[in-house]
């Protein structure tokens, strides 16, 4: 059964120059994926790149140029107010940094308190009690002690202890997905692993769907394992398939860079034999929009890939490159 | 020059001694780096990873002797290899030293740059501070030095800081670390800010400089994955005080300290069994840690024993080359 | 993993931990300067007087025909005005007149200000156009001259009349901080994570935005105050209302228009005392808006 469906996502932004001119820049260009019941996918790509513009759009924040969001069938853009206020309850974002998802000016308490009232409405006939029974019970699915932290300032807490408060939050409304956007890139490393970890715990427990967007290959490894990996790059999916088979044998080059690119630890791992660099920077600028996007940066473009843009091509391991090839780029780790 | 140069061997670039950094607060003085004892040895690259807080970037201020207030070094000596004990030189060969023997470039850069001037213009500025005779010589090595890092070296020194990409700031950053021949580069977080592609390349420069010129260079980062693929050394820090320090591959492969041990455990590889990393347990130190007198990574420290508990274990010389602080190195698995 | 040993027993869980009060918790902030608690003393030494003050005294203040500007003594502390009246006397009368109006003149400003200022930066777009069109409209009204228009045709016996007045054409530059400050705060993530749980736009303004400029809405209350009481001090200074009451502008209009202050040596008591009081309730504010800033700030509360 699928549950959250996306399909031909699209999204451009106009800024406007002066009076007279304006740019079109493309965030999403034509993105779809699908994400089953208690599924789990990753998006992978540089700053930049839309990944945080999909995630955006999938939460609800963000209106779509085209293309529509399926939660069980119902496309939450489209819904009337009232419906689409309830779809977007069911799909919850983790936004990067836990330093501004919370009030400063409220406590803990107070911050799950405001959803839980509002589902103790929903749920006629509940007590306060209810709400006092749901909040330790959100606090301690994800690890933290209530009476230690209720009555806390989100400025007394560390990333990771504020970042597990988000996650209690978006659970006190019961979500179907969750949409953890980079949700641990500003956190401590030591601290990182364990908020992975409860993210992976949560999808087993509560059977909440999980689209993770991360830079991090390595990361989505360890929460999407038994999941899909789609590898963004401006705007359009370049690379897609099952999180092991594109992270051990990718074939578009842009992955390959990516996965070049993660640092190798001296005597525990050995370099990928074809392992490259990419000189270039990414940017928006003088981009034409013909050919491969990645032609420009590519080190093995031909002049063919700079005529025509290539497909998203193949059964379960797609790949959107004129000439997709294998590579050895990624690090094997020693015995 | 004076005599205290002799104190340090001719394989040493920077020496620290008994080096005690203070931030005064309201509640009294907080520690932020404890004790530390620290050679950099010349022609390697050495890593300083720690957490947020963990007193990296405070150590590496502190040998400059530039450490911003309300922090106070509060006792310590800093021997630089051809300049002397930076604590102990005055305000204005100190300054000279900075940038004409220890290099300094900022996390990603954007800092350190004054967005009002043209870049080339603050070469000159940076010429004329130090006295440089011949700005048009300096002129010309910062174009080799931006071509050598990849850029396109006029379109840069004619630009405005904004002008310029995150990774192009860095390198720029890197070139004004370089351009008065310095002979030791600090790279404070100099990748954190990047995308992961620029990283890459600008650690590949990084690799490439050092080796070109002779460099000893300083790397400070949390990224494990950025030490074990760049430095030779590698020194751990954990609230201020250095709990292990060793060749890069051995301290990988065998970490001694649990704190090393959990750290490297703690991050998710591309590959091998993935479900070998395993969560770092407890909270980082906060203010009560610094207060208890026992090992500052006690309450999170699986081998914690009684002892632990009662004081601090000293940084000692384990093997050759290799120093761990912690009352139970040869207890664990 | 940083799980903690959770007992789940309810007792535990409800057992609420309690903030520090407010009110405790803004004394220990006024007490921590010298400066502060000198300026919160002068501000409720002059709330007593206007609350008070016409309580102390006859409905009529005596009048000494043998003390016209009697020099400063005991018996009139302030010396006494061309009636032989105790200036004093008149100060702490008028102050109720003074206070009152200006107190509803920054309510006024703040609740329309900030009402505004958060509507128009929360919901952007077309409401954000028209009220700050209407904004512009207030600030460019030139608000002393009309209210000296205003005046002619209104009765301001009523203190609540007159802090209308002064509200209506004082909320513009209040509405235009707090707007700005809303549009930096919208695009934090606890708003939009407000909004992604389904919390109403009602609570969105008032409980997650408001507490955020707690302390600029506070300081702007206590300058709209001094702001109010120069502003109805000069149309009484002026005279272009008419005396209902005895009140500190009154005081000044009669000293100098009356009175002579400005030429002979004997009245300047009677011009200088309600300067003098105008003086110290600013410096007053001046000194307490120190300490309000410190006291509506989250981050300095401890638990």
């Amino acid at each position: 059964m699928t549950m959250l469906e996306v399909k031909n996502l699209k999204r451009t932004f106009t800024t406007k120059d002066n009076m007279f001119g304006r740019r079109e820049v493309k965030a999403v260009r034509d993105v779809s994926f699908t994400i089953p019941d208690g599924g789990v996918i990753s998006f992978i790509g540089e700053s930049g790149c839309g990944k945080t513009t999909i995630g955006r759009i999938v939460a609800g924040l963000e209106t779509p140029t085209d293309g529509t969001v399926l939660l069980d069938g119902i496309d939450i853009h489209r819904a009337n107010p009232k419906e689409r206020r309830e779809l977007m309850r069911q799909i919850q974002l983790i936004q990067q940094d836990p330093y501004q998802a919370l009030n400063p000016a409220h406590t803990i308490e107070e911050a799950l308190a405001q959803p839980l009232r509002l589902m103790a409405k929903r749920k006629a006939g509940v007590s306060n009690a209810w709400i006092q029974d749901r909040m330790a019970e959100v606090l301690s699915l994800v690890g933290l002690d209530p009476a230690a932290i209720l009555y806390k300032y989100p400025h007394m807490l560390s990333g990771g202890q504020r970042q597990r408060v988000v996650i209690a939050r978006a659970l006190t409304v019961e979500p179907k997905v969750l949409v953890a956007d980079e949700a641990v890139s500003m956190i401590d490393v030591s601290l990182r692993l364990g908020v992975l970890h409860l993210l992976r715990n949560l999808r087993e427990k509560l059977n909440i769907s999980v689209l993770f967007i991360t830079h991090d290959v390595a990361a989505s490894r360890y929460l999407g394992r038994d999941g899909k990996v789609f590898v963004i790059y401006k705007g359009m999916i370049v690379e897609e398939g099952a999180t092991d088979t594109v992270i051990n044998g990718p074939t578009h080059p842009y992955t390959q860079a990516l996965l070049s690119a993660v640092p190798v630890l001296k005597g525990l791992e050995v370099p990928g034999s074809q392992r490259f660099y990419v000189e270039k920077e990414l940017s928006q600028d003088g981009l034409s929009e013909e050919g491969c996007l990645f032609a420009s940066r590519c080190p093995f473009a031909t002049a063919e890939c700079r005529r025509q843009l290539p497909p998203l091509a193949g059964d379960s391991h797609k790949s959107a490159c004129l000439y997709p090839y294998e590579r050895q780029v990624t690090a094997r780790m020693l015995d | 020059m004076n005599a205290e140069l002799q104190l340090i061997d001719a394989q040493t670039a920077v020496q620290v001694r008994g080096l005690n950094v203070v931030y005064e607060t309201t509640q009294g003085d907080i520690p932020a780096v404890q004790n530390v004892n620290l050679d950099i040895r010349k022609g390697q690259i050495t890593g300083i990873i720690g957490e947020s807080g963990s007193g990296k970037s405070t150590l590496v201020m502190a040998m400059m002797n530039a450490v911003a207030k309300p922090g106070r070094v509060a006792s310590g000596s800093i021997e630089v290899s051809g300049v002397g004990d930076m604590m102990k030189l005055s305000t204005e060969q100190q300054r000279r030293a900075r940038s004409t023997e220890l290099g300094l470039v900022f996390q990603a850069a954007q800092n350190s740059l004054n967005p009002l001037r043209r870049i080339g213009h603050q070469v000159l500025d940076l010429g004329r501070s130090h006295g440089v005779k011949d700005l048009r010589a300096l002129l010309r090595k910062a174009k080799d030095l931006l071509e050598r890092l990849g850029l396109d070296a006029d379109r840069v020194l004619t630009a405005y800081q904004h002008e310029l990409s995150g990774g192009m700031r860095q390198r720029v950053g890197i070139m004004f670390a370089l351009v008065l021949d310095a002979k030791v580069v600090i790279l404070d977080e100099a990748t954190t800010a990047l995308d992961m592609l620029s990283q890459a390349s600008v650690l590949q420069i990084v690799r490439e400089l050092h080796e070109e010129r002779g460099l000893t260079t300083i790397l400070i980062t949390h990224d494990m994955g950025v030490v074990g693929d760049l430095a030779d050394r590698v020194v751990v820090m954990y609230a201020g005080c250095i709990v292990e320090e060793g060749v890069t591959q051995e301290v990988l492969t065998s970490p001694k300290h649990p704190y090393t041990r959990g750290l490297i455990r703690a991050i998710p590889r591309i590959s091998g069994d993935i479900d070998k990393a395993v969560p770092l347990s407890g909270s980082p130190p906060d203010m009560n840690t610094y207060k208890q007198p026992g090992c500052l990574f006690a309450d999170r420290c699986p081998l914690a024993a009684p002892e632990c508990q009662q004081s601090r274990p000293p940084l000692l010389e384990v093997e050759t080359g290799r120093h761990v602080a912690c009352f139970r190195v040869n207890d664990h698995a | 993993m940083v799980v903690a040993q959770t007992q789940l027993s309810n007792g535990q869980a409800r057992r609420r931990h309690h903030r520090e009060p407010f009110l405790r918790f803004a004394l220990k902030t006024i007490v921590k300067k010298p400066g502060r608690l000198i300026g919160f003393l002068i501000i409720v030494l002059f709330i007593l007087m206007a609350i008070f003050g016409p309580m102390l005294y006859p409905k009529n203040l005596p009048i000494d025909p043998n003390a016209i500007y009697a020099p400063i003594s005991w018996k009139y502390p302030l010396g006494t005005d061309f009636e032989g009246t105790s200036n004093l006397a008149l100060v702490i009368t008028g102050a109720r007149y003074v206070l009152f109006a200006a107190a509803m003149g920054a309510l006024f400003t703040v609740v329309f200000g900030t009402v505004l200022g958060l509507l128009s930066g929360y919901f952007a777009g077309a409401t954000d156009s028209v009220i700050m069109r209407i904004t512009d409209f207030i600030l460019t009204l030139p608000s002393f001259p009309l209210l000296v228009v205003l005046s002619t045709v209104w009765n301001f016996g009523q203190p609540v009349a007159m802090g209308f007045v002064l509200g209506i054409t004082g909320w513009g530059g209040l509405a235009r901080a707090v707007r700005s400050q809303t549009l930096t705060l919208r695009e934090r993530g606890f708003i939009e994570a407000a909004r992604g749980l389904g919390l109403s736009s009602g609570h969105i303004l008032f409980r997650q935005l408001m507490p955020n400029v707690g302390s600029y809405i506070a300081m702007n209350l206590l300058l709209a105050v001094t702001g109010s009481i120069y502003a109805e001090v000069g149309l009484f200074f002026l005279g272009v209302v008419p005396f209902h009451v005895n009140n500190w502008g009154v005081m000044l209009n009669l000293a100098v228009f009356s009175g002579g202050a400005m030429s002979s040596p004997q009245a300047l008591p009677y011009l200088l005392s309600p300067m003098l009081a105008l003086l110290i309730l600013t410096l007053g504010i001046v000194l307490f808006l120190d300490a309000v800033d410190e006291m509506f700030n989250p981050r300095l509360r401890e638990v």
